[in-house]
C-alpha cells in the first residue's frame, strides 16, 4: 500500500515536473490545542484550486514550490503560508473566541453553530467544572442569558430554573435531555464531572421537537465519551472549605430581655410579668428607664436548666469540607471507543451532619461494525447518595427562633428546651443528634443502549430504548426525649422504599442530501415514555431497644401501620424536522410533533406542537466577505409551539381515596375511619375521601413563542455575540384555583384558564484578545430582561391569582404581581393617630396603612397592586486572563430590580408576630418616643394592627451583585516535563465571596429571601490531571 | 434496491408503538365516584360522614367548640404561650382584635363544610341505591340528615347566615348558592327539617353505639327549635320568642325523656372519665379511639391544647377558666349561687376554697393549685404548671383531659390528648332545654324541678373530690331549690337560676357564648364581664363587645372573594 502510494506521488511528481518543482502538498490542519480541523478550505492562490480537510484534519493538493497556500475556516483568521517544500507539514489555525463550527446537540440531532436558526446557548463546561456545587446547574448561574437559577445552601440541594421567565403557574422546571433522554429529575443526580457539553434551549423553534413538556424549555446534556485515536486518564481532586459571610443576628439573652421589657412597657404592663427575667427599671411607663436585666440562675422550676446564652445558630452549622474526586479513563479506535469514570463527592454540609455523598460510576461504549455502518453503543450510569434525614427546615428555622436563654443540655446531661412563657418549640440541637442516625440511601441506575444503521451511507436508522430507575431506601428510630416541656416517651421505627421508574423507547430515521448547493437534513422520529411510581412505608412502635440496628418493623410490638400508593403516566409522540441549507447562507428548519398523553382526557388527548426557523448568514454573501469589521454575522427568525403538561396524573378523573386515617399533628385528619360501634380501639370501619373533581375537557397549555436573533463576529471574531428578543404567548394555562368552602374535600379542579405574554431580550458579547504571547485577555458579559403580562383571565380562575378577586385583578399585569396593603410609614405623633383613616389597632408607633379609597377605613378595600417580582434584568459577567502559566478567572452575576417578600421581617422587626420566640436585632433599634426616627414599629406583645398583614412593609429590593466565582489555576505542564500530561492544572478558587445588596434588604441575601440555609461561601483548592 | 427493506422496516418500527392504549392509565390506588355504588361502599361513605365529626384541628376545634364558645363567653381564657400564641383566638377573646381574614374563622367555615359535603356525598349515593340491596337505605338517610343537620347547625350558630346545600344540587351551580338565599329563620327551619326526618326515622337505639339514635335527633331537634324561638332582626337583636317552637321543644324534650333510654349518670365526674363513655346520659357523643390502626390514633384532636405543662403532661397550657368563671361556682349559706354578688370579691388570688363554700361542679371543671388533677391524689396540680401565668393565671380546664395513666391518653408530641368521647348531647342538656323552654313559656313550676334534678346530682357528686389525706378539696354547700324556704321561685327568678345553672353544668363544654346569643344579651354581659376582667389579667385591656357585630363570626373574606360577592357579610362587620 505504501508503495502503491509512493508511486503514485512519484507519477504525479513526473507529471508536474514539467514546469520546476509542482507536485501535491499535503498536511494536516490543527487548532492551537493540537485537535485536529475539519472541513478547512485549503486553496492554491496562484491556480485557484481548492480542497477541504477530512476528519483528521488532513488535505492534499495540487501545488508547487513558491505558490501560496490559504488557509481557511469560518471565523479563523485566514493563513496564508509560501510552499516552500512538498513534505507533509503541519498547519496550526487560531480558532480561539470562535465557535461557529462547534457542533450543538439540538432536538434529537447535532448540527454546527453555524446552521443554527433557533436560540440555543452552549455553555462553556470549561468555565464551571472546577466549581464543586454538586449539582451542575449551580455553577451555571448567571452563565446563560434568559437563564435564571436560584439555589439555596443545602448541600443536595436541588436548584430552580426558569428559563425566559415564568411561562406557566405550574411546574416551571425545563426539560433536561441526558444524551438523548428526556428526564425531569434533578442534575444533582449525576457526576457533573462527567458532563462534556450543555446545551440550552431557549425558544420554541428550537425546543418545539420536544413537544407537551418543553414550554419551559430544554436543556440539552451530553455526556463524554471516549473519542477516535485517544488514550486518555484524568484525575480531577479538589477539597473546599464553606462557611458563612451572611447570617442573621438573632438577639442574645440580655438583648431579649430588654427587648421583652420594652415591648411590655410600651403595652402599659408590668415586665416583671414574666416566668424568666426581672428587671431594675423606673417604673414610669411615659419615660421607662432601663438599668439592669436580671437573668435567673435557672430558667426551670426543678433548677435543671441553667439560664444561658445560647447562639443557636451557631451551635447548629459548622464550617465544612467539601471533598470532590472523579477519575476517568478513556480508549477509542477505529473499532469503537469506551469510557469509564468513577466520581466521589462528599459535602459534609454546612448544618451539622446534614452530609451529602454521592458516588457515581459511568460506564459507556460504542462499536463499529460494517465499516461503520451498524454502530452499536450504550450508556450506564449509576449514582448512589445517602443523606441524613433530618428535618432541616426545622432545625434552621428554631435556630434562629429558639429563645438563647435556653441551655443546650440540662445540668444532668439533658435537653435544654423551652419552660413556661415560651413557644412549644423544641432544641434544633437535639432534632440533629437525636436524627443523625437515620440515613436515606438514594440509588439510580439509567441505562440505554443504542444501535444506529445505515441504510445508506446518508440514511441511518436509530433505535434507542432508556431504562431509567430511582430509588430511595431509609429505615429510621424516632428516639423518646424530653426537652423542657417537651416530651415523647416513645420510640418508633419506620422502613421506607420507594422507586421511580421511567422507560423511553426512540426510534429515528435521519436521512442527509446534499443536491448542488443545497443541503437537506431530515429527520422522522417516534417516542413511547412510560412512567411508574410506587412507595411503600410501615411504622411500628414499641421497641424494645432504642438503637438504630434494631430498628426494623419486625421489631415494633404496637401501632404497626404500613401505607403504598403508586402513580403512572404515559406519552406516544410522533416527530419529524427538516433542515434545509443553501450554500452555507440560507437556512431553514421546520419540525412538528405529535404527543399524546395519559393525563388529559379522551377528547384532548393529542396536540400536535409545529415549529419553523429560518437564518441568513449575511457574512456569506459576496459584499461582506473579507469585510475587514464583520467577520460574521447570521439573522435568525423562529416560530413555534410547545406544551405542558405538568399536572397531576390522574386530573380529568373525579376521584375518591380510601384514606385510612392521616398524621393530625399539623394538620387536621383527612381520614375517613370512625369508631362507630365504640369498641375505643383495633381496626375500624371506614370509606372514602374525595380528593379531586375531575375535568375530562382537561387538554395542553400551550406555549407560542417567537425569537428574533442576531449573531455576530467581528474583527476576526475578535468580539463576537448574539441578541435574541423574544415574545412567548402562554394559553390554557393550567391551574388548580383555591376555591369555594362548600365544596369541601376534593373541590379542586385542574382547569384551562389565563393567558399570559413574556417578552423579553437577552444578549451575550463575548472579547477574546491576545494582548502578547504570554497574555490573553477574555471578557464574556450577558444581560437579559423579560416581562409578563396577563393578557386572560377568566373568572373561573380569578382566585389564583394575585388579586382581591372581583375589582382588581391581575389581568394585564404580571403574573408576579404582589398585592397587599401600602405601608405608610409609622405614626409618629397622637394628632397623626386622631386624624387618620379608622384603622384597627392604630397609635404610635404603629404602621400607618395608606387609605388608598379615601373612605376613612382601612379595610381590604385599601390594598392594590405594589409591583412585581419581576427583575429589571439579570446579568453576568465573567473575565479570564492568563498570563504565562496562570489563568485567572472571575465571574460576576447580578440581579438588578424586582421586589422579593422578605419573610425574615416577622423576626426581625417584632416581637409580637412570633411573641414566644427570639427575634433579631433589629427590634433594638424599634421606634419609641425617645428613638423617633425609626422605621420599625414600636414593640409590642400583641398584635393588635395586623402588622404581619401581606403589605408593602415587608417588600424590599431583590437587587444583589455577587462575585460568584473566582479561581486562579496554574498549569503545571511546563513544569512537569518529564511525565508526559496532556493536561496539569493546580487551582484555588471560591464562590460566593462578594456579595453586593440594595441597603433597602433587611434580610442576609435577597437571593433566598425566605430561605433560612444561606449560601455559604465555597473556597477550594484542586488539581486536574490528564494522562 | 436492496436497501428497500431496510427501509420498510425503519418505517414500521417507528409506527410499532401506535397502540392506542398506550396511553390509557388507570389510576392507581384512588377509586372513581360511579365505583361507590355499592351497598359496602356506600356504607363506608356514611362511616366518612361520621368520621368527620371528629376531623378538627387545633386552629379550629369545631368537635367541642371552646373557642367559640367557651373562650367567647367570658368563661375562659385563651391561654397558651400569651396573647400571640394562635393570636386568631385571642382575636375571639377580645372582639375588638377580631377581623374578617382571621384564618381560623376560614378554616373553621370550610372544614364544617366538609362535614356537609360529606353527609352530601354519600346521601347522594344513599338516595340513590334500591331498597332491595341497601335495606338500611331509609336509616342511613336519617343518619347523614342528622350529621348534616349538626353541621350545618354549628355553621348557624357561628355566622348566622350560610348558603344552604344539600345533595340534590349539583356541584357545578354550588357557585350559584348564596349565604342569603334562605333568611336565617328560613335555615333554621332548614336544619329543623333535616333533625325532624331523622328523628322520624331513627331506631331508638343502634347495635353500633356511634350511630344516631331517634333520641339524639329528637333531642337536636329541640335544640335548634329552642335557637330558632328566640327570633332575631337582620341587627342580631333578639325581637321575641316564639312561643309555638317552645311547645315544639317542650314536646321532643318530653319524647326524649319519656323514652327511658337516659338518664344522668350518678356521679358528675362519669361524664368525663373515659371508663364511663356512652353512659345513659350519653344522648350524642363523638367516638374517639386510640391503637386503631391510624397514624396517631383518632383522638380528640379539638382539645390537645388543653393539658398542662408538667412533665407528664408538657403542652400547651390552653383553655384557661376565668376568675369570673371560678366565682360563679361559690355558693350562699343555703347552698345557691350567688346570682349578683358572686364575682364581687376574687377567690382566685386567694386560692382559699376552704373559708367559703363552692359548688362540687367546680373541682370537676376546673384544675386549681393544690388540687389533685382529674381525682388523682398522687397528682396534685400546681400553679407552676401553667404556661403564661402573667397572661393566663395558673387555671386549666378539666372535663376535656384525662390523666396520663389512663389508656386512652395519647401523645403526638408536641401535643396530647385522649379517645375519650366528647358529648354533643347529654342528658342534662334536654333536661335544661325543656325547663328553658317552660319558663319562657311561663311555665317556671314544671321547670323547677328539671332544673333541682340537675342540682340534685351535683350535690351526689363528691366522692372523687378528695385529697390524699382523704378530706374533701373543698368546702362543698350546693342545694336544690326550695322555694319558700331558700328562694321564691318567681318566673324571673326561674329564668336567673337556670341562666346560672346553664353555666355551672356546661361550663367549659363550648356552648355558652351561643346561650348569651340566644338569650340576646351577649353584648351587655359581656362588657360588664371586660370591665371587672380586664382589671385582673392584662391580656383583656383591648376587649370590647360591639354589639350588633359581634354576635356571629364574620363570614370569611376568603369566601366572599371566592365567591366573587356573591356571599354578603354578616351585620356590622
Amino acid at each position: 500500500m505504501r508503495k502503491l502510494l509512493l508511486l503514485c506521488c512519484f507519477l504525479a511528481l513526473l507529471a508536474g515536473s514539467v514546469w520546476a518543482q509542482s507536485g501535491t502538498v499535503s498536511g494536516t490542519v490543527t487548532d492551537k490545542s493540537g485537535a485536529p480541523l475539519e472541513a478547512v478550505t485549503v486553496s492554491v492562490v496562484e491556480s485557484q484550486k481548492s480542497t477541504l480537510t477530512d476528519l483528521k484534519g488532513n488535505f492534499r493538493i495540487q501545488a508547487a514550490v513558491g505558490q501560496t497556500l490559504r488557509l481557511s475556516y469560518v471565523g479563523a483568521k485566514t493563513l496564508t503560508v509560501k510552499v516552500t517544500s512538498l513534505t507533509h507539514q503541519q498547519f496550526q489555525l487560531d480558532i480561539s473566541g470562535n465557535n461557529l463550527n462547534e457542533i450543538v446537540v439540538t432536538g434529537y440531532t447535532a448540527e454546527k453553530k453555524k446552521d443554527l436558526t433557533g436560540a440555543v446557548s452552549v455553555v462553556n463546561v470549561n468555565d464551571i467544572k472546577d466549581i464543586p456545587e454538586g449539582n451542575p446547574m449551580k455553577a451555571l448561574q448567571g452563565r446563560v442569558p434568559g437563564v435564571n437559577i436560584t439555589e439555596s445552601g443545602t448541600p443536595n440541594g436541588a436548584v430552580t430554573v426558569r428559563l425566559r421567565g415564568i411561562t406557566t403557574l405550574n411546574n416551571n422546571d425545563p426539560l433536561y435531555i441526558i444524551d438523548g433522554i428526556p428526564t425531569q429529575r434533578g442534575l444533582q443526580e449525576i457526576n457533573q464531572n462527567d458532563i462534556e457539553s450543555i446545551q440550552v434551549l431557549k425558544d420554541a423553534s428550537s425546543a418545539s421537537i420536544y413537544g407537551s413538556r418543553a414550554a419551559a424549555g430544554v436543556i440539552i446534556i451530553t455526556t463524554k465519551r471516549g473519542r477516535k485515536g485517544t488514550k486518555r486518564i484524568d484525575f480531577d481532586a479538589s477539597t473546599s472549605l464553606q462557611y458563612y459571610n451572611s447570617k442573621l443576628t438573632p438577639l442574645n439573652a440580655e438583648q431579649h430581655g430588654e427587648a421583652y421589657w420594652r415591648a411590655a412597657v410600651n403595652d402599659h404592663q408590668d415586665p416583671n410579668n414574666n416566668g424568666i427575667y426581672t428587671y431594675n427599671w423606673n417604673n414610669d411607663y411615659n419615660n421607662p428607664v432601663l438599668t439592669n436585666v436580671i437573668i435567673p440562675t435557672y430558667i426551670d422550676g426543678a433548677h435543671t436548666m441553667k439560664a444561658a446564652d445560647t447562639h443557636w445558630f451557631n451551635e447548629i452549622s459548622q464550617p465544612s469540607v467539601i471533598q470532590s474526586y472523579n477519575l476517568s479513563v478513556s480508549n477509542g479506535s477505529e473499532n469503537g471507543n469506551s469510557l469509564f469514570s468513577l466520581g466521589y463527592y462528599d459535602n459534609r454540609g454546612i448544618i451539622k451532619d446534614t452530609r451529602d455523598q454521592k458516588i457515581t460510576a459511568r460506564f459507556n461504549s460504542d462499536y463499529n461494525f460494517f465499516n461503520g455502518r451498524l454502530r452499536v453503543g450504550e450508556t450506564m450510569n449509576t449514582t448512589f447518595m445517602k443523606d441524613p434525614i433530618l428535618p432541616v427546615g426545622d432545625i434552621t428555622m428554631l435556630s434562629i427562633i429558639e429563645n438563647p436563654i435556653i441551655p443546650i443540655h440540662t445540668v444532668t446531661g439533658g435537653w435544654g428546651g423551652p419552660v413556661a412563657g415560651m413557644d412549644d418549640r423544641d432544641n434544633p440541637v437535639r432534632l440533629i443528634e437525636n436524627n443523625k442516625q437515620n440515613i436515606n440511601n438514594f440509588g439510580r441506575i439509567v441505562g440505554n443502549a443504542y444501535i444506529d444503521f445505515a441504510i445508506l451511507p446518508n440514511l441511518h436508522v436509530k433505535s434507542t430504548y432508556a431504562a431509567d430507575f430511582a430509588g430511595n431506601y431509609y429505615r429510621a428510630i424516632q428516639l423518646p426525649y424530653v426537652a423542657g416541656f417537651l416530651s415523647n416517651p416513645a420510640n418508633k421505627a419506620t422502613q421506607s422504599t420507594d422507586y421511580a421508574m421511567t422507560l423511553t423507547w426512540q426510534n429515528q430515521l435521519t436521512y442527509d442530501l446534499h443536491l448542488g448547493k443545497s443541503a437537506f437534513n431530515f429527520l422522522l422520529g417516534e417516542e413511547n415514555i412510560q412512567d411508574k411510581y410506587q412507595n411503600f412505608n410501615g411504622t411500628a412502635q414499641g421497641l424494645a431497644l432504642n438503637d438504630i440496628n434494631y430498628a426494623y418493623l419486625t421489631a415494633g410490638t404496637s401501632n404497626i401501620i404500613v401505607n403504598g400508593a403508586g402513580s403512572g403516566d404515559a406519552l406516544l409522540s410522533y416527530f419529524g424536522k427538516a433542515n434545509y441549507t443553501y450554500n452555507d447562507k440560507y437556512l431553514a428548519s421546520v419540525t412538528v410533533r405529535r404527543d399524546g398523553s395519559s393525563k388529559f382526557g379522551a377528547d384532548n388527548r393529542y396536540a400536535v406542537f409545529p415549529a419553523a426557523s429560518v437564518g441568513w448568514r449575511v457574512s456569506q454573501e459576496e459584499f461582506l466577505k473579507g469585510n475587514p469589521i464583520v467577520s460574521d454575522l447570521k439573522l435568525r427568525y423562529g416560530w413555534g409551539q410547545t406544551g405542558n403538561q405538568n399536572i397531576a396524573n390522574n386530573a380529568t378523573y373525579t376521584l375518591y381515596s380510601s384514606i385510612y386515617g392521616t398524621d393530625p399533628t399539623w394538620d387536621a385528619d383527612h381520614g375517613s375511619a370512625y369508631d362507630i360501634s365504640g369498641k375505643n380501639s383495633g381496626t375500624l370501619p371506614s370509606g372514602f375521601t374525595s380528593i379531586q373533581t375531575g375535568n375530562p375537557k382537561l387538554k395542553w397549555e400551550t406555549t407560542t413563542q417567537s425569537n428574533f436573533g442576531v449573531d455576530f463576529g467581528l474583527f476576526n471574531n475578535k468580539l463576537s455575540g448574539s441578541l435574541d428578543y423574544f415574545i412567548k404567548n402562554t394559553t390554557n394555562i393550567l391551574i388548580s384555583p383555591p376555591y369555594l368552602a362548600v365544596l369541601g374535600e376534593g373541590g379542586n379542579e385542574w382547569l384551562n384558564g389565563a393567558s399570559m405574554k413574556n417578552t423579553g431580550f437577552e444578549a451575550i458579547v463575548s472579547y477574546n484578545t491576545e494582548l502578547s504571547r504570554d497574555f490573553r485577555l477574555s471578557l464574556t458579559g450577558n444581560i437579559a430582561a423579560y416581562r409578563n403580562k396577563v393578557t386572560y383571565l377568566p373568572t373561573n380562575v380569578l382566585t389564583g391569582y394575585p388579586g382581591n378577586g372581583t375589582t382588581q385583578t391581575v389581568l394585564g399585569r404580571s403574573i408576579n404581581s404582589e398585592f397587599g396593603w401600602v405601608a405608610d410609614g409609622l405614626f409618629t405623633t397622637q394628632a397623626q393617630v386622631d386624624n387618620s383613616a379608622a384603622q384597627p389597632g392604630k397609635g404610635l408607633g404603629r404602621i400607618r396603612y395608606a387609605d388608598l379609597n379615601n373612605d376613612g377605613v382601612i379595610d381590604d378595600q385599601d390594598r392594590k397592586f405594589l409591583g412585581s417580582s419581576d427583575p429589571n434584568f439579570i446579568y453576568g459577567l465573567n473575565t479570564s486572563v492568563s498570563w504565562r502559566n496562570f489563568d485567572l478567572t472571575f465571574f460576576f452575576q447580578g440581579v438588578q430590580g424586582g421586589l422579593v417578600y422578605n419573610n425574615y421581617k416577622y423576626l426581625t422587626d417584632f416581637t409580637s408576630l412570633a411573641p414566644g420566640s427570639n427575634w433579631g436585632n433589629r427590634v433594638l433599634d424599634a421606634w419609641t418616643p425617645q428613638n423617633p426616627n425609626s422605621k420599625i414599629p414600636a414593640l409590642t406583645l400583641v398584635d393588635r394592627n395586623n402588622e404581619g398583614r401581606y403589605s408593602s412593609y415587608f417588600l424590599e429590593s431583590g437587587s444583589y451583585l455577587k462575585l460568584r466565582n473566582v479561581q486562579l489555576a496554574y498549569d503545571l505542564k511546563p513544569v512537569l516535563k518529564k511525565v508526559k500530561f496532556q493536561r496539569a492544572q493546580i487551582f484555588v478558587q471560591a464562590s460566593n465571596l462578594l456579595r453586593f445588596k440594595s441597603s433597602s434588604f433587611t434580610g442576609p441575601d435577597p437571593e433566598n429571601p425566605n430561605n433560612i440555609y444561606p449560601i455559604p461561601v465555597v473556597t477550594t483548592i484542586g488539581i486536574n490531571l490528564s494522562y | 434496491m436492496k436497501n428497500i427493506k431496510y427501509i420498510v422496516a425503519a418505517v414500521m418500527l417507528l409506527t410499532v408503538a401506535s397502540c392506542k392504549k398506550y396511553l390509557d392509565e388507570t389510576p392507581q390506588g384512588v377509586i372513581a365516584a360511579s365505583n361507590l355504588n355499592t351497598p359496602s361502599n356506600v356504607e363506608g361513605m356514611v362511616i366518612a360522614a361520621y368520621s368527620a365529626l371528629g376531623n378538627d384541628h387545633y386552629t379550629y376545634p369545631f368537635s367541642n367548640m371552646w373557642a367559640y364558645g367557651s373562650l367567647r363567653s367570658g368563661d375562659a381564657y385563651k391561654g397558651g404561650g400569651g396573647p400571640g400564641d394562635v393570636s386568631e383566638f385571642n382575636q375571639y377573646e377580645t372582639f375588638s382584635l377580631n377581623r374578617v381574614d382571621n384564618g381560623s374563622t376560614d378554616g373553621t367555615w370550610y372544614n364544617l363544610y366538609v362535614g356537609v359535603a360529606r353527609a352530601n356525598a354519600a346521601l347522594a349515593l344513599v338516595d340513590n341505591m334500591p331498597t332491595s340491596t341497601y335495606p338500611n337505605k331509609v336509616e342511613r338517610q336519617a343518619e347523614l340528615r342528622f350529621l348534616r343537620g349538626h353541621f350545618y347547625f354549628l355553621l348557624k350558630i357561628l355566622f348566622k347566615r350560610i348558603p344552604w346545600i344539600d345533595e340534590s344540587i349539583p356541584k357545578t351551580s354550588y357557585d350559584t348558592i348564596s349565604n342569603r338565599s334562605y333568611s336565617s329563620d328560613g335555615l333554621w327551619s332548614k336544619i329543623a327539617a333535616d333533625f325532624k326526618f331523622a328523628s322520624e326515622h331513627l331506631p331508638v337505639t343502634q347495635s353500633d353505639v356511634g350511630r344516631a339514635t331517634k333520641g339524639a335527633a329528637q333531642s337536636y331537634l329541640a335544640k335548634t327549635l329552642l335557637y330558632q324561638a328566640y327570633t332575631q332582626d337582620d341587627n342580631n337583636n333578639v325581637t321575641g320568642i316564639d312561643q309555638s317552637k317552645l311547645a315544639l321543644v317542650n314536646t321532643y324534650c318530653d319524647s326524649v325523656i319519656n323514652s327511658g333510654q337516659y338518664s344522668l349518670d350518678p356521679d358528675f365526674a362519669q361524664n368525663f372519665l373515659p371508663q364511663y363513655e356512652n353512659s345513659k346520659e350519653s344522648v350524642f357523643a363523638i367516638q374517639y379511639s386510640v391503637g386503631d390502626g391510624t397514624p396517631q390514633g383518632r383522638v380528640d384532636y379539638g382539645h390537645v391544647l388543653d393539658y398542662p405543662m408538667d412533665v407528664e403532661y408538657g403542652c400547651c397550657g390552653f383553655h384557661s377558666p376565668s376568675d369570673n368563671m371560678v366565682n360563679a361556682f361559690k355558693t350562699d349559706n343555703f347552698g345557691l349561687p350567688l346570682f349578683n354578688t358572686y364575682n364581687n370579691v376574687d377567690v382566685v388570688p386567694t386560692g382559699d376554697y376552704k373559708s367559703i363554700t363552692v359548688d362540687p361542679r367546680l373541682d370537676h371543671t376546673i384544675a386549681i393549685p393544690g388540687h389533685p388533677y382529674k381525682y388523682q391524689t398522687n397528682l396534685v396540680y400546681q400553679a407552676a404548671w401553667a404556661r403564661a401565668p402573667q397572661s393566663y393565671g395558673s387555671l386549666l380546664s378539666l372535663k376535656e383531659v384525662v390523666a396520663y395513666t389512663d389508656p386512652s391518653f395519647k401523645r403526638l408530641p408536641p401535643f396530647m390528648s385522649s379517645s375519650k368521647n366528647w358529648e354533643i348531647i347529654r342528658y342534662a342538656d334536654v333536661l335544661l332545654w325543656k325547663a328553658e323552654a317552660l319558663i319562657e313559656m311561663g311555665q317556671e313550676q314544671q321547670a323547677l324541678p328539671l332544673i333541682n334534678m340537675i342540682r340534685q346530682r351535683a350535690i351526689n357528686s363528691t366522692t372523687l373530690l378528695k385529697q390524699a389525706d382523704g378530706s374533701a378539696t373543698s368546702n362543698y354547700h350546693v342545694d336544690i331549690y326550695r322555694p319558700g324556704i331558700n328562694c321564691t321561685w318567681t318566673n324571673d327568678y326561674a329564668r336567673q337560676a337556670l341562666r346560672f345553672e346553664r353555666r355551672l353544668e356546661f361550663a367549659m363544654e363550648g356552648y355558652r357564648f351561643f346561650d348569651l346569643v340566644r338569650w340576646g344579651i351577649a353584648g351587655d354581659y359581656l362588657n360588664a364581664y371586660f370591665s371587672v376582667e380586664k382589671n385582673r389579667t392584662p391580656h383583656l385591656t383591648d376587649a370590647f363587645f360591639k354589639k350588633n357585630r359581634d354576635e356571629y363570626l364574620p363570614i370569611p373574606l376568603n369566601q366572599i372573594n371566592f365567591s366573587k360577592g356573591l356571599y354578603k357579610q354578616n351585620s356590622g362587620w
